[in-house]
């Protein structure tokens, strides 16, 4: 039988008739990177040193970057959120990488509901957490530092948690998890050899780890210690929760305070946009020196056979450091739920924590207004929408990436990180800039939209990220035995690679669901009056005062959130066949 | 069925030049085994032939069917050269069952299902697989999950076969089954195969015709595996093909003489068109040097090793270590010499060829 005779063979002709595929999605893929991710960062810049003159022509106008430069409140809060970020960098890494350890290579017992219980204030929204921390350790009168007053008769409230080491406290309790989950996972697919080797050399146990085990999960441990610091760099939540009562400022709590101070007027825009600068600023550098520090290249430590890593006996102080993990867990996890959970039963905040102060009516309050059902309903849509869509494209530009590599992947690359390393502050100004009529004559603010595009710049990189992983996965061969088989460039990419990265698509999506369900950073400065998300709805109430009707809608998220991660558990475990 | 003709192909990878003006054909019914070192582009090669690359200059037939012109600017789509293809990591489809990926490419042929069905049953017979048919990939050994990749590059009737150093990752032994497999079915079906390999020993097994790569990609020589084997044109075919000592000489009187530390004189003729100027080297096959206690060349046997069906010796001579291999037969007859002792040797068949220059950086 012949399938193809002469005749249609030569109709083919290279490049003319036949629709590149490539091309197309390449293209795609640098246009919507441009809209998304490089107009709004454009825009800052833009307007924080082009001024529209009188004449109608923008004139360049450093003035205003020199004012907010040469404001002393501006100096300082830039100067606490270096402090704030480093500190809690260092003090995350160590944390994160002692319990990873402690876990990953030590014979400590309950290891596997230790490491499941570990991930838990990863989930756990931080700004939530700084709430917990505010009502028991608050400088006057938390529930805590009024229980050692009483006991110990003491004149002053003995911790005071509004100060830069409360943040940092904060911080480092629900961010070392980022350190911990890589290094636990570069661990246990170390391959034990190497280790062997060493030991075998003769290096001691504790030389082992000096020179052998720390050094091949470097590249593990500054990935986490990276995340830590960009995030703590831009984080809003935390410092603005426990840092506003004392006037601590940060960068990102100073911007919004600028913005909200302004009202929405577009000088205060402009202000934020320069203090963003400032901003993104401090975060390059940072990113600068980190690379500096820890530049390492990365080690083929992982290979494809798996064998059980050999576990570090502990003997005697396996009990003890057993105590210090559940001691850690208790602090970071159990205290600051149980303390929201029964703050938001009190009639009204600073009331005794005791039974007859119980009620269920802050619930009842909280869900009577219908501001509370609207903003779970934002959340849900924008965090759906923008996970849907980040899943989509962030596929399409690792495609790009991996498979195709035009000629200018380096610059893809960029476009697609470049959210990663600015703050989710800085974004929501550029966002706010470029949405609203000036770039595009589509004026977005005040709807759920200009959330949503705020939410696609920030998260793309975690979709593409988790995409690209994948796709390094699955060899070309795949895909061109496909087309050895007769399949069209699009068939191979439908029939073969699309099925292969699904399941790490589907976990690309909740990587950005999840985060998006319970973050505030962002919306903080993009809600209008009828697109609170939940995360802005229970700022909000505490910033009003009415601490138990918050303390009554975390209870709620916090249950959404656990929720919603069985789900994702139960999903991925699911496909994990495939 | 058809023969597949490269001529003057030209390709690279952005400024990196692979292949160069490069011809080469494979006849019709025939096994046509490419061996050449890693990297010298012969999965190049078999990239422009599957249409996964574009050359910048040449054309590619198969039998009468032009699948590259660069002048005519054709170039037909991979998905439409119809050739079987079996890539050296197995490229079978870790989702879909054994069945599924043999089906496929009469799937995308648009084939009844019945008769899909019934031709990938019968590819898989063909390499033994019908009971593994609602398996999936994950669940079969690296030399099943190869037959499979064979089964879906027959399932079609390709007009050729090309098969990328198909039995790499196999043992020892799977490989020699799958050699005679390859074997069996290209000759019940007929089909025009080229075979990919750097291992010359499987390549000698399978072939009809042999042709040698250099590591610049070009073709240094082409033909019946005896030819190659017993007449290399060129010193690197001749080290390319089974293990060989290369043993320094120079002229003194007219005549070859050893150059190692020792200086007796080779009773051989005087090759034409060799430069005795520069260095020279003689090579010959560890099993052709020969024990002969008349010979006046002598070497002191340093190590043995027993493989089997012959022995492995190292000799020095002068300064040189050289490799020797005697044959069960001759040890049988001429006895086995011990370590350290002093025997003659004789070299048959030598070849003369210019010696290596040593580059300074190697130094």
């Amino acid at each position: 039988m012949k399938l193809f005779n002469k005749d249609d063979s030569m109709a083919v002709l290279d490049g003319k008739k036949r629709f590149n595929l490539d091309k197309a999605l390449t293209i795609t893929t640098f246009i919507l990177l441009l809209i998304i991710v490089i107009i709004p960062v454009f825009m800052i810049i833009f307007n924080t040193f082009f001024v529209k003159a009188t004449t109608g022509h923008w004139a360049f106008d450093v003035s205003m970057f020199k004012t907010q430069l040469s404001e002393p409140k501006n100096l300082s809060a830039m100067w606490n959120t270096v402090k704030i970020a480093i500190l809690t960098t260092i003090v995350g890494t160590i944390a994160g990488v002692f319990y990873a350890w402690l876990l990953g290579r030590s014979d400590i017992p309950a290891k596997g509901l230790m490491k499941a219980l570990f991930n838990i204030p990863y989930m756990f929204p931080p700004f939530l957490g700084a709430m917990a921390w505010d009502m028991l350790l608050n400088g006057r009168g938390g529930y805590f530092n009024k229980f050692l007053m009483r006991v110990f008769q003491l004149e002053s409230a003995p911790i005071n948690i509004n100060s830069i080491w409360g943040i940092v406290f904060v911080e480092v309790s629900y961010y070392f998890p980022f350190v911990f989950m890589q290094v636990v996972a570069a661990l246990e697919k170390m391959d034990p050899t190497l280790e062997e080797c060493a030991r075998i050399a003769g290096a001691k146990q504790s030389t082992v780890i000096w020179r052998i085990t720390l050094p091949l999960t470097k590249p593990a441990i500054s990935a986490g210690a990276l995340l830590i610091l960009t995030t703590s760099l831009a984080h809003f939540g935390v410092p603005s929760i426990i840092g506003y009562s004392q006037g601590i400022y940060t960068l990102p709590t100073r911007i919004y305070a600028v913005i909200y101070n302004a009202g929405g007027s577009f000088e205060g825009i402009r202000q934020g946009a320069s203090l963003s600068v400032l901003l993104v600023a401090v975060v390059s550098l940072a990113l600068i020196i980190q690379n500096k520090i820890l530049s390492s290249g990365s080690f083929d430590i992982i290979k494809g056979k798996s064998t059980r890593p050999t576990l570090i006996k502990l003997r005697g102080a396996k009990y003890p450091l057993l105590v210090i993990c559940i001691v850690t867990l208790i602090i970071i996890v159990v205290v600051p739920l149980v303390m929201i959970v029964l703050v938001s039963f009190l009639k009204a905040y600073g009331l005794p924590l005791k039974l007859e102060n119980f009620t269920f009516a802050q619930y009842k309050r909280v869900f009577k207004g219908g501001g509370t059902i609207d903003s779970i309903k934002n959340s849900l849509f924008a965090s759906i929408t923008a996970g849907v869509v980040c899943m989509l494209l962030g596929t399409l530009v690792a495609y790009v990436v991996q498979k195709i590599k035009p000629k200018n992947k380096g610059a893809l690359e960029f476009m697609s990180m470049l959210p990663y390393a600015i703050p989710g502050t800085v974004l929501s100004i550029g966002v706010i800039l470029a949405w609203q009529g000036a770039v595009f004559g589509i004026n977005l603010y005040n709807t759920i939209w200009i959330i949503i595009v705020a939410y696609l710049a920030r998260y793309l990189s975690f979709s593409m990220k988790t995409s690209s992983a994948a796709l390094l996965q699955v060899s070309s061969s795949l895909e061109e035995a496909a087309r050895a088989c007769g399949a069209s460039h699009t068939e191979s990419l439908a029939d073969i690679t699309l099925p292969l990265i699904r399941p790490a698509m589907v976990s690309g999506f909740f990587l950005i669901f999840l985060p998006a369900m319970r973050e505030v950073t962002t919306s903080i400065l993009l809600y209008g009056p009828k697109t609170r998300t939940l995360g802005v709805q229970i700022y909000g109430l505490r910033d009003a005062g009415m601490i138990p009707q918050a303390a009554a809608l975390a209870t709620v998220a916090i249950g959404i959130i656990i929720v919603l991660n069985t789900l994702v558990n139960y999903i991925v475990k699911d496909r994990k066949g495939v | 069925m058809a023969e597949v003709k490269f001529e003057h192909i030209t390709a690279s990878y952005g400024k990196k030049t692979i292949l160069k003006d490069f011809s080469l054909t494979v006849n019709s019914n025939e096994i046509l085994c490419l061996v050449g070192p890693s990297g010298c582009g012969k999965t190049t090669l078999v990239r422009c032939l599957l249409g996964l690359m574009k050359p910048e200059t040449g054309t590619i037939t198969v039998g009468d069917r032009v699948l590259f012109d660069a002048k005519k600017k054709i170039n037909i789509p991979a998905e439409k050269r119809n050739i079987g293809i079996v890539f050296q990591d197995y490229a079978v489809w870790p989702h879909m069952t054994v069945l599924e990926n043999v089906s496929y490419p009469l799937k995308k042929r648009h084939i009844p299902k019945d008769e899909i069905r019934s031709r990938a049953m019968k590819a898989l017979e063909l390499v033994h697989m019908e009971s593994y048919a609602n398996h999936l990939p994950m669940q079969l050994s690296g030399g099943q999950q190869q037959r499979v990749a064979i089964a879906r590059a027959l399932v079609v009737d390709s007009e050729i076969l090309v098969m990328d150093e198909p039995i790499t990752n196999l043992d020892a032994k799977l490989r020699e089954e799958m050699l005679l497999e390859i074997r069996m079915v290209q000759s019940r079906l007929k089909s025009t195969v080229l075979y990919i390999t750097h291992d010359q020993q499987s390549a000698l097994q399978l072939c009809d015709k042999m042709a040698i790569m250099e590591l610049d990609g070009s073709l240094c020589q082409y033909g019946n595996d005896e030819d190659i084997i017993l007449s290399p044109t060129n010193r690197f075919t001749f080290e390319f093909i089974g293990v060989s000592n290369m043993i320094p000489v120079s002229l003194q009187k007219d005549r070859i003489c050893l150059d190692c530390g020792v200086s007796d004189s080779l009773d051989v003729e005087i090759p034409e068109g060799l430069d005795f100027s520069k260095p020279v080297e003689m090579g010959v096959r560890m099993n052709d040097v020969v024990f002969d206690n008349n010979s006046s060349i002598k070497a002191k046997v340093t190590s043995k090793v027993f493989l089997g069906s012959e022995y492995d010796y190292f000799l020095q001579l002068g300064n040189k270590e050289i490799r020797v291999q005697q044959s069960m037969l001759d040890a049988k007859l001429n006895g086995v010499p011990e370590n350290g002792a002093m025997i003659g040797i004789r070299f048959v068949n030598p070849r003369f060829y210019p010696a290596k220059e040593v580059s300074s950086e190697a130094i």
